[in-house]
């Protein structure tokens, strides 16, 4: 079989600069000039007419001299490979240079697939009872926008003050503002021909986009600052390791992966809500065939004071299933029955799971197949 | 060595004694008096002598063996939840590792993962409103249900006629559900109640509702 090397795809991303002609959201000087106006011409005649307009961000030519690439290159240990170049383009939000030859974009959505697969493999094989609901915000505590901020932040990534050609290219590039000329949001759009339809969460799984949102195809209204701010940071993130991919190769992305994202500690057990936990744990009971769950008394303390304190196990015959504590015998049987829930869906193998792609290693021992949960409690 | 504590023994042995030699209070005058004074911690030092106590067994290492005695770990846990990292039983897959070790446990004679006492009896059951299927009505009874419940909705309540078939109520909100004018009615009435609550009783429910979110999120 032969192996596909996509170190050797790499040249393009620092031929771009040849081409600059083709631009296609760069209008070209000739264009630019408004012949028929006679309140721009004062302008246009002060300055020399063979000097071309300045870029909307630093050139790459520029990179090698930058001490806060270097600096970067070497903060993140990154492999002698990846060209500076390379780096300072995946410091250029589409917010700061609209052309796609010369902005993250591509790289971004490239790192954004690896990193959100890497994520999801990790958490369907470490908490394979995890609701999808559950799922999706998990996902996107490793990688949505505002963790790849934080991840960017503590790289040591700063924005511009403006985006410009004379500026660092080791600051990222970045504006907010404007409408976004750049549609940087990728997904399944659905039909617009039954807006009336239930968006299940099944559904969710093949339409939308990785973590469950919907994409529209009409202009998204003028989001907040501070989310395209996340946006912008989070994407350098993603463009460095597309990045990695592009001139390293699957094995260095995947231990950059490990060691930068999923090395960030998240506790499920936070992002549980229940509505009616009593019927739920009944309903789990019934579908496993175990006994139904009772709730017995284990102690309490104080019950003609002010502050009494119930402990309530749950119990489905002789076994325990949980226990809670709280101020009333009601809260604590709610609270007993929200914890053998989790108790439940917080099921893991162990913690060092083995992923599918721990099988594209050479010399990977035989796969075993990892505990697959019939589904969810209905 | 603390006199204190050695004294406090001493004279509680000494009550019973006391007790009884009562009646002859002259004679026994000096033994009624209390061993251990009772004033107060005046000083620092008897502050701090007072409070000076022994750890628990439980946090000392363990004295069987002589001196210099194997390393032993303490495992003394404080009080707390129960994480929701620790699967019970029952609820682990039928190849789990953890599955089969508990069960070659469980098969020998000393249990630990046993959660039930010693004597083999669990806590006392809570007396709440569970459901119990009883599966008593036919199809003759929920006409007659429906045709009641139309027919005068305002005397034949859900409660009443879950009283009257012995059912759950909402299980007749279900079968038998209201004409949608008395609902409307219901709806007026319980807004033109809600319109006289003053601000305590409606920051009440509100919070109450607040409250319950909370617990449901595992804040509370």
């Amino acid at each position: 079989m032969k192996r596909i090397r996509p170190s050797r795809w790499s040249g393009q991303l620092l031929q771009a600069r040849c081409g600059a002609g083709i631009a296609a959201a760069r209008q070209p000087f000739l264009l630019a000039a408004r012949c028929q106006s006679t309140s721009s011409a004062a302008a246009h005649d002060s300055t020399p007419i063979d000097s071309p307009p300045p870029l909307p961000a630093p050139s790459f030519a520029r990179a090698a001299q930058s001490a806060k690439l270097a600096a970067l290159h070497a903060r993140l240990s990154l492999s002698k490979k990846i060209p500076l170049q390379t780096l300072a383009r995946a410091l250029v939000t589409p917010s700061a240079d609209a052309n796609p030859n010369f902005n993250n974009t591509n790289l971004a959505y490239l790192g954004s697939t690896i990193v959100n697969y890497h994520v999801l493999e990790y958490l369907v094989c470490k908490w394979p009872r995890l609701p999808m609901a559950i799922l999706y915000e998990a996902l996107r505590a490793y990688s949505g926008d505002a963790s790849l901020q934080q991840i960017a932040r503590r790289w040591g990534v700063e924005s511009a003050a403006a985006p410009g050609e004379e500026v660092d290219p080791g600051l990222l590039q970045w504006k907010a503002g404007e409408e976004q000329v750049v549609n940087t949001r990728w997904g399944y759009i659905r039909s617009d021909k039954a807006p009336a339809w239930r968006r299940g969460l099944s559904s969710r799984v093949v339409l939308d986009n990785d973590f469950g949102d919907q994409v529209s195809s009409a202009a998204p209204e003028k989001p907040e600052f501070d989310s395209l701010q996340s946006e912008a940071f989070g994407s350098v993130v993603q463009a460095v390791i597309g990045a990695i991919y592009t001139h390293c190769g699957r094995e260095e992305v995947k231990a950059f992966v490990k060691s930068h994202i999923l090395s960030r500690e998240l506790d499920p057990s936070t992002l549980f809500e229940f509505k009616l936990p009593t019927r739920e744990l009944a309903m789990l009971c019934a579908r496993e065939g175990f006994e139904a769950p009772v709730a017995r008394l284990e102690s309490e303390t104080g019950r003609l004071s002010r502050t009494p304190v119930y402990v309530v196990g749950i119990y489905s015959g002789k076994e325990k299933l949980g226990e809670g504590a709280g101020p009333s015998l009601d809260v604590a049987r709610r609270k007993a029955s929200m914890a053998s829930l989790k108790a439940w869906y917080l099921y893991s193998p162990g913690n060092k799971v083995r992923v599918p792609s721990d099988m594209m290693e050479e010399g990977a021992k035989p796969w075993t197949a990892p505990y697959i949960d019939i589904g969810e409690i209905i | 060595m603390d006199l204190r504590s050695l004294l406090r023994p001493a004279s509680q042995l000494l009550n019973p004694l006391r007790c009884l030699s009562t009646p002859r209070a002259a004679a026994t005058a000096a033994v009624s008096l209390p061993l251990t004074s009772s004033r107060g911690h005046k000083t620092t030092a008897r502050t701090k002598r007072a409070l000076k106590m022994a750890p628990h067994d439980s946090f000392l290492p363990s004295r069987t063996a002589a001196f210099p005695a194997d390393d032993s770990i303490i495992y003394n846990p404080p009080a707390s939840e129960a994480s929701p990292e620790h699967t019970p039983f029952i609820f682990l897959p039928r190849n789990d590792p953890r599955r089969l070790a508990i069960m070659r446990l469980r098969s020998s004679s000393n249990d630990p993962t046993a959660y039930s006492q010693a004597n083999g009896e669990l806590p006392p059951e809570m007396r709440y409103k569970r459901r119990e299927a009883k599966y008593n009505l036919t199809k003759e009874h929920i006409e007659e249900m429906r045709r009641l419940r139309n027919e005068d909705p305002l005397t034949w309540s859900v409660q009443k006629l879950a009283r009257k078939f012995e059912c759950s109520t909402v299980f007749v909100q279900m079968a038998a559900p209201a004409p949608p004018e008395h609902l409307q009615w219901l709806k007026g009435k319980m807004e033109r109640k809600m319109e006289r609550w003053g601000p305590k009783r409606t920051q009440a429910r509100e919070d109450r509702k607040r409250r319950a979110e909370m617990l449901y999120r595992g804040e509370l």
